[in-house]
């Protein structure tokens, strides 16, 4: 009888002592709400760009080797888009731009330099960098002048 | 007859813990792998070209629109000389400098920005072009 007694009061013990239990439904709501903003946020998607080499930090004035292709773009015309265009001596337009690119020798096409006025698009200078750089040229360099350039 | 009495049923029980631990993760992964896109102050519609090279966003982009003004992410530089100082201050950070640059700045805005980049000691600069493919 008092065994029969002793676990009665046993088992009865055990079951007054609930297991704690945490309510995670509102930290799991709030969560998830990060993880959509977050997923939202973030791109994956990598940057398209096309990189440019500058010259050497000096004073003096870049090393332009004579055998380079040296672009000069002037300032555009009032209402006009484009500047007009001299790779070396020749004038060209961006339609034969290309062409005079792939014209050139080995050597020149290592390195084209663009010496660009400051009023001339940032488009115009785009666009003569994919024509030389599908032409096979490297390097893409700008003559950096003075502001009064 | 005696029916017999329904069986009380427990309410059926979900385990979340392993759907927890999967959020979580998931969580972390998304605050780490996170760039946020900066509201940038002004609009920069960025030029188009067939030769395009991938590079792996980063933070510390340098925006010029238009006009010319400048931002390095969502902040505003108001002169060339905030732009160099906050280059220098973040150049052991910058691998390559973006440079995103409205389709019709001027050249000169352009040229600027890189002198300081190159002064702020950061020598690999790559120009941004469009996300939309070029049609041939």
């Amino acid at each position: 009888m008092y065994e029969e007694n002793q676990a009665k009061v046993a088992t009865t013990a055990r079951k007054s002592r609930r297991e704690p239990a945490v309510d995670m439904t509102p930290m799991i709501d709030c969560v998830f709400l990060l993880i959509i903003f977050f997923m939202l946020a973030t791109t994956f998607s990598p940057l398209p760009g096309m990189e440019v080499k500058l010259p050497p930090p000096s004073k003096a004035p870049n090393p332009v080797k004579p055998e380079n292709f040296v672009l000069n773009i002037a300032n555009p015309e009032a209402g006009g888009s484009e500047g007009s265009m001299t790779l070396g001596d020749i004038e060209v337009s961006m339609i034969d731009l290309s062409a005079a690119f792939m014209a050139g020798n080995e050597k020149q096409k290592e390195t084209l330099i663009i010496r660009s006025r400051r009023r001339v698009k940032h488009e115009q200078i785009v666009t003569v960098m994919d024509k030389a750089r599908r032409a096979g040229i490297q390097k893409i360099g700008f003559a950096m002048v003075a502001s009064s350039f | 007859m005696r029916l017999r009495k329904p069986k009380k049923k427990e309410p059926p029980k979900l385990v979340m813990e392993p759907m927890v631990d999967c959020v979580f993760l998931l969580l972390i992964f998304f605050m780490v792998a996170n760039i946020l896109k900066p509201t940038l102050p002004f609009t920069v519609e960025l030029p188009d070209s067939e030769y395009r090279r991938e590079f792996v966003r980063k933070k510390f982009n340098v925006y010029i629109n238009a006009n010319g003004q400048r931002s390095v992410d969502d902040k505003a530089m108001t002169d060339l000389d905030a732009l160099e100082e906050y280059l220098l201050t973040h150049a052991s950070e910058i691998e390559t400098l973006m440079i995103h640059a409205d389709r019709n700045t001027k050249h000169g805005a352009v040229i600027d920005t890189m002198e300081r980049a190159k002064r702020a000691t950061l020598d690999n600069i790559a120009f941004v072009l469009s996300d939309e493919e070029v049609l041939e």
